[in-house]
């Protein structure tokens, strides 16, 4: 009954939205770039941002934010998302794959009725990147981007970038994992277009090389491996040891690698060497324990020293279920030393930039209207959104925990069933 | 032949009442300090701003504005615009069994080998090098209990200690406070033993698990009590019962002298495992995670048992779907808030900002309609837990006479951006974020840069 009427409530709107614009009004402006906050306007248009002002606009719809803070909405840069319903459920997830490796897309996987989407868009993330289960390959899986609106088919964009794992193993040695990413790049270099045109072709290219037959790989694993190199895709490779960063800066230089470094706890030690390279880190600000003999250096001053190099930051949280629980990690980062701005933009255009998202976290004029209104200030974890908005839709923030919030805090005497 | 049983019989006596792995714990030299113009929650529910805190001889002397110590020797802080709280207190810690870094070498938390190990003591795995610690202590952490896992239904024996690192566990046990007796329900210990094809391999096999640990103890309490009431003469000549450490720890329970803590997730569960207490008549002090605790708050307040819970963990596995952020706001506030919440970390990153999680709980028990004041959450990280440890008597709030565990934040500690400036365990600093003064462990010295400690933030 609920859904017939919000479902025609819908359709009425939508009559109107033909031309209808709505101004968010009189907020704290945090736009997601390198710039101090400001109260401003912001007039939006069907799924787009037409103008960000610090004077009045005008619009059919105002929503009136003043004493808010208006930021880009979350993206969350490295989760699963869509692709993990109960982590000790394996039939819940579908992050792994037995038969390709780089080729590998979890695309078809993303559930977008997870309640793992509501949950996290109505604690402002706006969009996720998921990835597939690391196990321990230099290469493996590739990973996508979609939209928290839970459409049934999928907003997003498949396959943006390669994922892999460089460091401890408890059987085998770093090294061979060293070895092998450079025999997997250098065959990949000298693949031509014509070499992955078809099936036949791509058999031969393989015959050349004969690791690819003991890793069993897939035509569209090699396909995988010329378009890392060939469109540049954005590689994302789980690393701590501070020398083990150094040897896949030689190998980004070697192959002309877009490559993003995730965890990275011994980032500090090797921190100039990142920054000159242009190299851009996930790291888990919360994450200063010595977890393993990789990470020794590991300390809560990640995000300050980071940023302090000049290296482009962004955020991850081990919890996938909680993936907003990085804008705390965010709040956290900030306590030991970074900028307030510098933790709005890795959580917003540093994923964009880094991602090559090109129409989305940032607040600006043409940019999708994915814009989170909080009641106060977002990197303090007892603050709500108050409102979210991607593409330019006023989202409904009701999740199963908001319902049965409401069920046990209803005191009317009847089974919780029947409440 | 007679005397040499005697001989041997009279010391097993003595084995038996000798207080196995006393505490030797003796605090650093305690300061007088005086904090002045501070805002004070004080963890008994009150909120005293710009007011004065007079430690000294490791205690708690004064609270009040205005106070002044006539004392060359006194060092004054100023306290303005800063909070302080008692001490945090995290009720289930893992930190030392599941130390870091985490190898198998050192992953000693459970002993999952039957189902039933109460004999195993959590503070024999402890490894009092675990860098953990004192990250724990810079989040204002100076009492943990350390606990057993849960992969088994009565999973053994759990110990609380003092934040104060140094190289032998019975120097960090926190004196004369109880043990705990861990167990567990639901899905890991059927799963642990369900995976290997022995009992219990379901929910209905955990219950039974339980009970008829339960009736072994009553059996050997029972025999222990009939030869304790026998006269002095036929003790002579008859031989007290076979000490069983397993039916040791199980029976102090029933004699209440350890505190029962579960881990236990779902509602019904945790309402089936009070009617086990009721039936063989003990006492449970704490059920932990309880992300369905919302669903019994009443029940949980009815029978004086703490949730020890998160403020919003959920979905790593089914038994932790039906998470709720106002979990802990639900069970506070049960039966006009006469509840017990407690806010815990099972967690190392979780334990460093305690006061974090407590801030998420509170805001969202605000959201979903409660009037939740900072000097009732902060409740939820001191007092509470001290209670549920068994501790309260000495610690977990800022009242006169109590021991001077005591947290300076840099501002609100509900805040993301305060940090805990200065620590004091028993009156003594352990930690001062300004000067750099705290400890470093063992693994920490010299392990990256030989010249340096690991962490120098």
């Amino acid at each position: 009954m609920n859904k017939v009427i919000f479902f025609f409530a819908l359709s009425l709107i939508s009559i109107h939205a033909y031309s209808q614009t709505t101004v968010i009004s009189g907020g704290e402006i945090h736009t997601g770039l390198n710039e101090e906050p400001f109260v401003g306007d912001i007039l939006i248009e069907g799924d787009t941002i037409l103008e960000v002002s610090r004077n009045a606009l005008k619009g059919d719809l105002i929503i009136d934010a003043t004493n808010s803070i208006i930021t880009p909405g979350v993206i969350a840069p490295d989760t699963q998302i869509g692709i993990l319903e109960i982590g000790a459920l394996s039939e819940t997830r579908d992050g792994d794959s037995n038969m390709y490796s780089m080729g590998f897309s979890v695309y078809d996987a993303i559930n977008p009725n997870s309640t793992l989407i509501p949950w996290n868009r109505s604690n402002g993330v706006t969009s996720a990147i998921t990835l597939p289960d690391f196990n321990w390959d230099p290469l493996s899986g590739m990973a996508s981007y979609f939209l928290l609106d839970g459409s049934l088919r999928v907003n997003g964009i498949p396959d943006i970038a390669l994922t892999g794992e460089i460091g401890a193993i408890s059987s085998g040695s770093r090294a061979e994992s060293l070895i092998l990413l450079k025999d997997l790049l250098e065959f990949a270099s000298n693949l031509s277009e014509k070499d992955i045109s078809s099936s036949m072709k791509i058999s031969e290219a393989m015959e050349s090389f004969e690791v690819a037959e003991l890793m069993e790989l897939q035509p569209r694993d090699v396909i995988a491996l010329y378009n890392l190199l060939n469109k540049k895709l954005p590689l994302i490779i789980n690393v701590n040891r501070a020398s083990d960063i150094l040897k896949l800066i030689d190998i980004k230089k070697l192959y002309g690698l877009n490559l993003i470094l995730m965890s990275a706890q011994e980032a500090e030690l090797v921190k100039n060497e990142i920054a000159k390279n242009s190299i851009p880190v996930i790291i888990n600000p919360f994450d200063n324990i010595p977890d393993s003999f990789d990470e020794l250096a590991s300390s809560i001053r990640i995000a300050a020293s980071l940023e302090e190099a000049g290296i482009k930051v962004m955020f991850s949280e081990s919890r996938t279920h909680n993936y907003h629980l990085i804008r705390q990690g965010a709040g956290n980062a900030v306590a030991n030393g970074m900028s307030y701005t510098g933790a709005i933009m890795a959580l917003t255009s540093n994923v964009a930039k880094s991602f090559n998202i090109p129409d989305r976290g940032i607040l600006q004029k043409g940019m999708k209207a994915d814009i989170v209104i909080w009641e106060d200030d977002p990197l303090e974890p007892s603050t709500f959104p108050e409102k979210v908005f991607i593409n330019g839709n006023d989202m409904d923030l009701t999740t199963r925990s908001s319902r049965l919030t409401k069920r046990y805090t209803d005191k009317r005497d009847l089974p919780n069933t029947y409440k | 032949m007679k005397k040499l049983f005697l001989v041997v019989f009279s010391l097993t006596l003595i084995i038996n009442s000798f207080p196995a792995f006393e505490s030797t714990y003796k605090p650093l030299e305690s300061e007088k300090v005086l904090f002045i113009n501070g805002n004070i929650l004080d963890g008994e529910g009150n909120e005293f701003l710009n007011t004065d805190l007079f430690i000294n001889d490791g205690k708690i002397v004064a609270i009040g504005q205005g106070i002044s110590v006539d004392d060359e020797d006194v060092k004054i802080i100023n306290a303005k615009n800063k909070w302080i709280t008692p001490g945090i207190i995290d009720i289930h810690s893992h930190m030392g069994v599941y130390p870091a870094p985490s190898v198998r070498t050192s992953s000693d938390g459970n002993e999952a080998t039957s189902p039933v190990t109460a004999e195993v003591w959590a503070e024999h795995s402890m490894w009092v090098q675990d860098p953990q610690y004192s990250l724990a202590l810079k989040g204002g952490v100076t009492t943990f209990h350390v606990l057993p896992g849960s992969a088994n239904l009565i999973g053994g024996r759990g110990v609380t200690v003092k934040n104060l690192q140094r190289n032998t566990i019975q120097s960090m046990k926190y004196p004369n406070a109880k043990h705990s007796l861990k167990m567990a329900c639901g899905e890991n210990p059927k799963r642990v033993y369900g995976n290997r094809g022995q009992a219990p391999s379901t929910r209905m096999g955990n219950f039974a698990g339980y009970r008829k640990a339960w009736i072994e103890a009553e059996n050997y309490l029972d025999k222990l009590e009939a030869y304790d009431s026998k006269t002095d003469e036929d003790k002579m000549i008859e031989s007290p019962p076979k000490r069983d450490l397993r039916l040791d720890t199980l029976s102090d329970v029933l004699k209440d002298e350890i505190l029962v803590h579960i881990h236990c997730y779902r509602a019904e569960e945790m309402a089936l495992m009070i009617d086990i207490a009721k039936e063989f008549n003990y006492k449970i002090t704490a059920f932990h995670h309880g992300v369905e605790a919302y669903k019994i708050a009443d029940l949980l307040a009815d029978n004086g048992i703490c949730g020890a819970l998160w403020a919003d963990w959920w979905g790593f596995k089914h038994e932790a779907y039906d998470m709720v952020q106002a979990n802990i706001a639900i069970v506070d506030q049960a039966r006009g808030g006469k509840g017990c919440a407690i806010v815990h970390s099972d967690d190392e990153r979780g334990i460093q900002r305690l006061n974090q999680e407590a801030a998420k709980a509170r805001a969202a028990g605000n959201k979903a309609g409660y009037d939740i004041s900072k000097a009732r959450a902060i409740n939820w990280i001191t007092s509470n837990p001290a209670k549920a440890a068994g501790i309260y008597s000495e610690t977990g709030s800022l009242v006169v006479g109590k021991n001077a565990d005591v947290v300076l934040w840099s501002g609100d500690p509900f805040s993301v951006y305060s940090l805990a400036e200065q620590v004091f365990i028993d009156g003594a600093l352990a930690f001062n974020r300004n000067t750099g003064f705290g400890p470093v462990s063992d693994f920490d010295v010299g392990i990256v840069d030989p010249r340096e400690d690991r962490v120098n933030e």
